[in-house]
This record gives C-alpha cells, sequence and structure tokens, in this order.
C-alpha cells in the first residue's frame, strides 16, 4: 500500500476512536455534544503536538546528522516546560493572574516565553561559536539547567495540594482541556514552523553529507542552522503549550518512516507530521483506555509504547544494517 | 561537457591561509585551464588538501581567486558551488541514500526551495551518471558500495552540478589499481570535455601518467611549477621528498582493451 493513501487511513481510525472511546456516556443526549466537543479539542491538540514533535525530530536529526537526536536537545523542550510551569505557579500564587491575559492562555504564553529564552541563549552562542558540538553541549546544558529549575518549581508548588497536583500533571504531558484558545494560538505557530521546515529540507539533506560536503555544493549552512534552531523551537513550544511535555514522539517517529518515506527530507516532513499526530492521537486514547483512577498521563503512555517500539526498531535497523 | 557555465579557467593570486593562528599556505599563485588537469603535489602536510579547500571557497583565504576572470569572494556560496565543484576524498554521508538521490544533490545548485526535479535536472543527473560509468549503480544505497564506486558517485555528483572547474582531493586514495585506473581515465576524459581539473595526488607516477601541469608544495610554498615531467623530475622530487627518482622502475599497468568500463 502506499504510504500516503495508508497515513490517511490510520488517521482516520486514530481520530475516529479518539472521539469515540473515552469514560463519558455518548448515548445520554444532553452530555454528548459537550463530550465530542472536548474529545474534538483534545484530538486536534494531540494532533498539532505530535505532528510539530515529529518533524522537530526530523529537523535535528539532519542537522545533527544523529539518528538519536530529538527536538529536546535543544534545550528548548525544557525552556517550553518550565515556562509553563512558571506562569501555573504565578497563576496559582497570585490567584487571580494579569488581567490583560485571559486564564487558559497563562501556561501557553508561559511555554513560549521559555523556549523563546532558551533559543535566545542558544543563538547568542551560535553567534560566538560555529561548532556543530558547541551547539549540541549548549542545548544540553540549556536542559539540564531548565529541568533544575522546574524541579525548583515543582517543589515550590507543593506547598498547596491543588498548585501541586498541576504543576506535575503538566510537566508530565496531557491534552485533556486543551481548548479553543490555545488551539488557535497554537495552531498558526506549529503550522508556518511545518512549512518553514519543508523549506529548509534540501538544505537539511545537503547536510546530512557533513558540513563542508553541504557548503561545497552550495548550502549556506550557518542559515541552515540557524533557522533551523528557530523553527524546532517555534514547533516544541507549540507541542508543550497543547500537550505538556510529551517525550519519544520525536526519536520515534521519524525512524519508523524512514524505510518506507526515505531519507530525503521533503518526503519524510510531511509524511512525518502526518504520522507524528497519528501516534499521539493513538497514544491518547490508549491513555484513555487504561482503567485508573484518575487518566494515565500522556507522556507516560508515550514512553511506555515508545521505548519498547524504539528497541524493537533498532533490532530490526541492524539487521537491515541499510538504515542504521 | 554539458552546457553550463562555459569554459572557464581558475586563476589564483597570493593565495595564503592561516589556520589556528599557524601559516598553512604562503604565497600560492597557480592558474589552471579548460581541457588541462593540474596536479597538487608534495609531501605530507605541504598544504595541497588545504589548497583545494581554499579554491573551494571551504576555507577562509587571503589574496585572490579569479575564474574565468572575475573574482570569487564575492559570490554567494550557490553561485561559487555552480562554478566550481569539489570532490572530498571520503564522503562523510551515513544515511541511506540511493545513489541517484546522491547525485541529485548535485542539483542543488540550479534548484529553489521546492523539492520537484525539471527535466534539466533529470538529463543532468542521468548524464552525469552515465560519465562517470555509474548508471548500473543508480538504484543501490550508497554507503553500501565500495570505496571505487563511490568515489566514481561522487565526481558523478560534482559532474550533475554543471560546474566547468572540478577540484578533487586525492582521489584514488585507498583505490585497488582497478578502481583507481577507472577514476584516473574519466579524469581525461573530463578534460578532453574541456573540464578544467584540479586533483591532489599522492602518488607520482600517476601524476606523470594522468596531468598536464603540476604544482610542487612544501610546507605551504610553491617550490616548482610547471609541464608535470619536468616537476616529477630528479631534482625537485629530491629537495622534497628527500628520494632518487628512477625512471621507469616500477610495474606499470595500462587498461586491458577486453575488460568494459567497471560499472
Amino acid at each position: 500500500m502506499r504510504l500516503y493513501p495508508l497515513l490517511f487511513l490510520l488517521l482516520l481510525i486514530a481520530a475516529a476512536l479518539a472521539v469515540l472511546v473515552g469514560s463519558g456516556d455518548l448515548t445520554d443526549p444532553e452530555l454528548r455534544d459537550t463530550f465530542l466537543k472536548l474529545r474534538g479539542y483534545r484530538l486536534a491538540a494531540a494532533f498539532l503536538a505530535g505532528a510539530a514533535l515529529a518533524v522537530g525530530g526530523v529537523v535535528v536529526q539532519g542537522l545533527f546528522r544523529n539518528p538519536l537526536a530529538s527536538p529536546s536537545v535543544l534545550g528548548t523542550t525544557a525552556g517550553a516546560s518550565f515556562g509553563g510551569q512558571v506562569a501555573l505557579l504565578a497563576y496559582g500564587l497570585t490567584g487571580a493572574g494579569s488581567s490583560f491575559i485571559v486564564p487558559e492562555m497563562i501556561v501557553p504564553i508561559g511555554c513560549f516565553v521559555g523556549a523563546l529564552g532558551a533559543l535566545a541563549v542558544l543563538l547568542l552562542f551560535l553567534r560566538i561559536t560555529h561548532d556543530l558540538l558547541a551547539l549540541l553541549l549548549t542545548g544540553f546544558v540549556l536542559s539540564a539547567l531548565f529541568l533544575s529549575l522546574s524541579a525548583f518549581v515543582t517543589s515550590v508548588a507543593q506547598e498547596t495540594w491543588e498548585l501541586g497536583r498541576a504543576v506535575v500533571s503538566f510537566s508530565l504531558g496531557s491534552v485533556s482541556g486543551t481548548g479553543p484558545r490555545q488551539l488557535s494560538f497554537a495552531l498558526p505557530l506549529i503550522g508556518l514552523a511545518l512549512v518553514a521546515s519543508w523549506f529548509w529540507g534540501r538544505s537539511l539533506d545537503l547536510l546530512l553529507s557533513g558540513e563542508e560536503e553541504a557548503q561545497s555544493m552550495g548550502a549556506n549552512v550557518g542559515a541552515a542552522r540557524w533557522w533551523s534552531a528557530i523553527w524546532v523551537s517555534v514547533l516544541v513550544a507549540g507541542a508543550v503549550s497543547v500537550g505538556g511535555n510529551v517525550g519519544f514522539v520525536g526519536l520515534v517517529v521519524p525512524h519508523m518512516l524512514r524505510p518506507f518515506a526515505g531519507t530525503k527530507h521533503q518526503r519524510l516532513i510531511p509524511a512525518a507530521a502526518l504520522a507524528g499526530g497519528i501516534f499521539l492521537v493513538s497514544c491518547d486514547v490508549v491513555a484513555r483506555l487504561i482503567p485508573s483512577r484518575s487518566e494515565i498521563p500522556l507522556g507516560v503512555v508515550t514512553g511506555l509504547i515508545g521505548a519498547p517500539l524504539f528497541l524493537l526498531l533498532l533490532i530490526r535497523l541492524r539487521r537491515e544494517r541499510a538504515y542504521a | 561537457m554539458r552546457k553550463g557555465e562555459g569554459h572557464l579557467g581558475l586563476r589564483a593570486r597570493s593565495l595564503s591561509v592561516t589556520l589556528g593562528g599557524r601559516r598553512v599556505l604562503r604565497d600560492v599563485d597557480l592558474e589552471a585551464h579548460p581541457g588541462e588537469v593540474l596536479a597538487l603535489l608534495g609531501p605530507n602536510g605541504a598544504g595541497k588538501s588545504t589548497l583545494l579547500k581554499a579554491l573551494a571557497g571551504l576555507l577562509p583565504y587571503k589574496g585572490r581567486v579569479d575564474i574565468g576572470g572575475a573574482d570569487l569572494a564575492p559570490l554567494s556560496t550557490r553561485k561559487r558551488a555552480r562554478r566550481i565543484s569539489y570532490v572530498p576524498q571520503r564522503s562523510l554521508l551515513q544515511s541511506a541514500l540511493s545513489v541517484e538521490e546522491v547525485v541529485a544533490l548535485g542539483r542543488y545548485v540550479h534548484g529553489g526551495s521546492f523539492g520537484g526535479m525539471s527535466r534539466g535536472d533529470k538529463e543532468a543527473i542521468d548524464h552525469a551518471l552515465a560519465t562517470a560509468h555509474a548508471d548500473a549503480l543508480r538504484d543501490r544505497i550508497f554507503t553500501q558500495l565500495s570505496v571505487g564506486e563511490q568515489q566514481r558517485v561522487l565526481l558523478a555528483r560534482a559532474l550533475a552540478s554543471d560546474a566547468p572547474i572540478l577540484l578533487l582531493d586525492e582521489p584514488t586514495a585507498a583505490l585497488d589499481v582497478g578502481e583507481a585506473m577507472a577514476v584516473l581515465r574519466l579524469i581525461r576524459t573530463l578534460a578532453a570535455r574541456k573540464h578544467t581539473l584540479i586533483v591532489v595526488l599522492h602518488d607520482l607516477a600517476d601524476a606523470r601518467s594522468t596531468t598536464d601541469r603540476a604544482l610542487l608544495l612544501r610546507d605551504g610554498c610553491v617550490v616548482e611549477q610547471g609541464d608535470t615531467r619536468d616537476v616529477v623530475s630528479a631534482e625537485p622530487i629530491r629537495a622534497v621528498y628527500g628520494v632518487r627518482l628512477i625512471e621507469n622502475a616500477r610495474i606499470g599497468f595500462e587498461p586491458d582493451s577486453e575488460t568494459p568500463n567497471p560499472e
């Protein structure tokens, strides 16, 4: 079966399940519309976040020529996550928050501010040094820094039960409770970054041969690196703002696709957007299916499904060698 | 040569390169003409590869490099790559791209940001694959090829760009005698098609058999420059390498007329 018809079919199945599966009773005529609406938002949020994270994964894996890179290597994921947590904490502690911002928009805006802060540091270092390894190390240090800051926020938030719960639940990732405002904030940003990533696809193809060869073939390596960092940051900030910190999507989905979609980025990126969306929507369905007192966090499900899937892929790839 | 930038030669004047505070190349002058193969010779560390990379615009340099009389420095990366194509000794590519996809990368300089391939692109790729005798490898995965096959594909990638000037960094290193001979014959074919070729070579016998003119480097300076026969001769070779050159001392090889080109 051809790749795109298969992906669209899978998307249709996942979307149908996402609408039909859940604890609410759809036969109740009074509540049906509300349930359908909530599940629709949830479906959209999961799809957007999955698409953004998968494409972010494709771009950083191309940029670093490393199949083990995930969009979080740039440190902007941890930055976005920290920003979201600080926003939650500030809102919780001050009670009302700022009168300029609608309460449900506080977290998404916090995510973007956090991601932009991390990105600014990253780009500053890119200006000083032109070394790819330095970029990777800066991203690593930024991640470590923001993770410890996040841990601090989490510990402060523990002082009140409600706030502690909210901060922990956000950091584990969830698309439940995502509303139309968050979606309409994240959609244009993620959409723009997806298209922009596709445009850089040809440069990323050249970068697969290393920076020197890429430059000798006419690629503007500095610009490709600079803009890739920016668009990946926008993608993860958008994903975190609608889905919290969800791991493994950016790592697993590009790997699953390469044997079918090939390595060329302009073919891989649209396929990854679709497949990432399908993957996260399906994980969200699984999260609702697992019997539990409260719902299993989405980030836990992606890890539980993603990790064994990734190991299976590795074994298969080793066997085929070609895609190692 | 396919229609492209036309027949262009390359000229460098007082070219100097400093890497990490160390002067690696000092006031190098060179000229390369269409239809001619220029060899860059010298012991390890003499600055041959550095010179080649500077000419390709991959390293910052002082001095001036002209192509067809026009300064190379103000050109964008992409415009420069349309005129000069650089072939590394080995590619760092590790991803599972097919040979055809690798050669198609050479067309980047002519395309926009959109993915599609024009008829001109396809023709250039077919022509490049045929010239490099890599047609039969088209659907193979690049990383699974032998070193010699990879070298021919890298040459095809350079040819696909339609650049009139080709810079080759030790194209026969690590190749067996048959593979090396195929690459050297290809170099002569390209010269016959009016490409301008500058080739770093280690093997002085290969330089004598394949190149027209040579530039002998030591410690980043030009020691001798001229017809390869004169450069690879007793005096300069003794001065630079500390060895005595013995004419016709080694066993030689030539292509077997009954064996088809390797594919």
